[in-house]
């Protein structure tokens, strides 16, 4: 007999407690896969979404909501007489309730500007001009909405009718309801205010030259912070609470599992006292029995990750079709996630095993004899 | 030795009281009532109405609010579903006046409101026209009656009752109010024998634009198995108005306010 065929028999001698505890470690990593990967899934699809626009710098004001502050839309003159950029946009950004939809993104931008440049029309044309009463529905939004061309859509007080339906190339665009800004401004009561500027820095330009030109935006507009696109989401206090909030309810899901394998094995030492005794008496070291006990919890954790992986990549597959947040979520579910959660769980399961363990080579083969 | 330890630890004890110590109901009841009384404010919500047996009901609606101490002057209006777009409420009171008001029905069909019709539903809601002006934190008599926890957090219990002069559906109301961030988080409003005759519940907290916590999401109950949902998407202060809105003749005019110059 092997030594791992021992391992293995150690596990199998109780099923029950083994699948439990499998059960334990599984929800905890899945709960690390499934909300790690929504959040950053998060950040990730904002930056998709400035990617597909050309944006190379984002101006504003992220605070504790979810949208960014307001701030005078002249704000963008300012910024536009810096050397090292080829052009800017405004925009102002909305999350709000439509219809019978309860979130939805609204992105108001500068009619002519460059965000519009990369919206790919699937059905349908742009808008002629700024105040014509339209609206370009992004794919996903189309679907949640239920709407196709010719309906129309009731943003604040106005009916605008959707024209176009367009593939924005990232989950944020094709989420959102694109309308030119002055219209937008002027149905939501924002007149002058913008909450937004997209940058394009001239072409050529180095990462180094990127983050030079956002200093000397944060020089001249102290009612906004220029960064790096992508970036700004990460940087919002409302992100970075969904975060620590995401990292946080894993660890104690962890934390659970920690003390599900930990009670697993000491029970399993208590239990196999005699034999870890006889096994001790025909020979063998106690370091060889101290690798015993971590083998064992080192592949509960293992096997709880491979479990933890599914599980939650199920269950965020299944978040994603409900209607509430169908087409809000774009989950990074990445093999690196993946992979690193398999390594929490065993870790995990390392680290519940070293007490059992230790408590393991403290027997003595005299102890055998006692029953 | 001792007596330093000694002093020092009463030192301690009492600062430590003193940071705990809970507001007193009138302090309370004042504070709840001048968030009430916050001025010219827009709020956008979604509205959703669920009896038994029926279909959802959902309303995107808009309220223009003017409140102050001497005077609350509402009004709601219908965005959305189409068929039901423009549909509009206004509703007044002054110090302890009766309610006033008006509906408008589009195309132009309107009629007064008067006090008598405040226990009414609004757009056929679990609420009533009554619940949207009633203040009762600025009623006469202020009582703290208990304590328990809401979800977790721990709250105390006003109970408020109307005084002379002081009208309402109700014989009183009481409120689980966080006192951490002052927001009522369970109101209950009780009839003259003492029965639950409406419940509303706070299902979530925001910030809103003056960065006080106020309830976003709320759930009232006011008949068996018919619950009404309010979501709040919205809610700016400071936003100009004409008189005009807050007529019967303006009850037809669908528009958003701008928010006055900062």
């Amino acid at each position: 007999m092997t030594f791992f065929i021992v391992v293995i028999r150690g596990l199998l001698r109780r099923p029950v407690r083994t699948g439990l505890t499998l059960v334990g470690i599984s929800i905890g990593i899945a709960a690390v896969v499934a909300l790690v990967g929504i959040s950053r899934g998060f950040e990730q699809s904002w930056a998709a979404g400035m990617k597909a626009r050309g944006t190379d710098v984002v101006v504003s004001n992220m605070g504790s909501a979810l949208a960014p502050k307001p701030f005078a839309a002249n704000v963008r003159d300012r910024i536009a007489k810096l050397p090292g950029i080829a052009a800017t946009c405004s925009i102002f950004v909305d999350m709000t309730s439509v219809e019978d939809s309860s979130m939805m993104i609204i992105s108001a931008r500068e009619w002519g500007g460059f965000s519009w440049q990369n919206l790919k029309l699937i059905s349908g044309r742009m808008p002629t001009d700024a105040e014509e009463p339209a609206v370009v529905l992004g794919q996903t939004a189309a679907e949640v909405l239920k709407k196709k061309l010719g309906d129309t859509v009731q943003l604040e007080t106005k009916e605008l009718k959707v024209v176009g339906i367009i593939d924005g190339g990232a989950l944020v665009e094709n989420g959102s309801l694109i309308i030119s800004l002055p219209l937008f401004q002027e149905i939501s009561g924002n007149e002058g205010k913008i909450n937004i500027i997209d940058v394009r820095a001239t072409p050529g330009s180095s990462e180094d030259d990127v983050k030079r030109l956002c200093v000397a935006i944060n020089s001249v507009v102290p009612e906004a912070r220029a960064m790096v696109a992508g970036e700004h989401v990460g940087n919002s206090q409302a992100y970075r609470f969904i975060s620590a909030m995401s990292w946080g309810t894993s660890l104690l899901a962890v934390i659970v599992g920690v003390l599900g394998v930990m009670n697993t094995m000491l029970m399993t030492v208590f239990e196999r006292k005699q034999e870890i005794c006889i096994l001790l008496a025909i020979g063998w070291k106690r370091s060889r029995i101290i690798r015993m006990i971590l083998w064992e919890s080192a592949l509960l954790g293992f096997f709880g990750g491979i479990g933890g992986v599914l599980i939650g990549v199920a269950g965020v597959k299944i978040m994603e079709t409900l209607p509430a947040i169908h087409g809000l979520l774009e989950p990074d579910l990445s093999v690196g996630l993946m992979i690193n959660s398999v390594l929490i769980a065993l870790v995990v399961g390392v680290i519940s095993g070293i007490y059992p363990a230790w408590r393991s080579s403290r027997l003595t083969p005299s102890l055998a004899m006692q029953g | 030795m001792k007596t330093l330890f000694r002093n020092l630890t009463l030192a301690l004890a009492f600062t430590a009281r003193l940071s705990a110590a809970e507001p007193t109901a009138s302090e309370l009841a004042e504070k709840l009532a001048a968030l009430q009384q916050d001025g010219n404010s827009y709020v956008r919500l979604r509205l959703d109405v669920q009896r038994p047996g029926e279909a959802k009901v959902a309303l995107q609606i808009q309220i223009k609010q003017r409140r102050t101490a001497n005077a609350t002057e509402v009004v709601y209006q219908v965005l959305w579903p189409k068929e039901r777009k423009g549909e509009a409420v206004l509703l007044r009171r002054a110090g302890n006046q009766p309610l006033t008001g008006a509906i408008f029905t589009p195309p132009n069909t309107s009629r007064a409101l008067d006090a008598a019709q405040g226990k009414e539903a609004l757009f056929g809601s679990d609420l009533s026209y009554g619940d949207v002006l009633e203040n009762f934190y600025t009623w006469e008599k202020q009582a703290i009656v208990g304590t328990e926890t809401v979800d977790r957090v721990p709250c105390q219990i006003l109970e408020s009752k109307p005084g002379k002069g002081q009208q309402s559906s109700y014989a009183s109301v009481r409120s689980w109010v966080d006192t951490r961030r002052f927001v009522p988080l369970r109101v209950e409003k009780y009839s003259a024998s003492g029965q639950v005759v409406r419940r509303i519940d706070t299902m979530s907290v925001a910030t809103d634009d003056r960065k006080r916590h106020i309830p976003a999401t709320l759930s009232i109950r006011a008949q068996k198995d018919s619950v009404t949902e309010l979501d709040g998407s919205r809610l700016r202060h400071d936003v100009i108005y004409e008189d005009r809105e807050f007529t019967a003749g303006g009850l037809g005019e669908m528009k958003v306010p701008r928010t006055a110059a900062e």
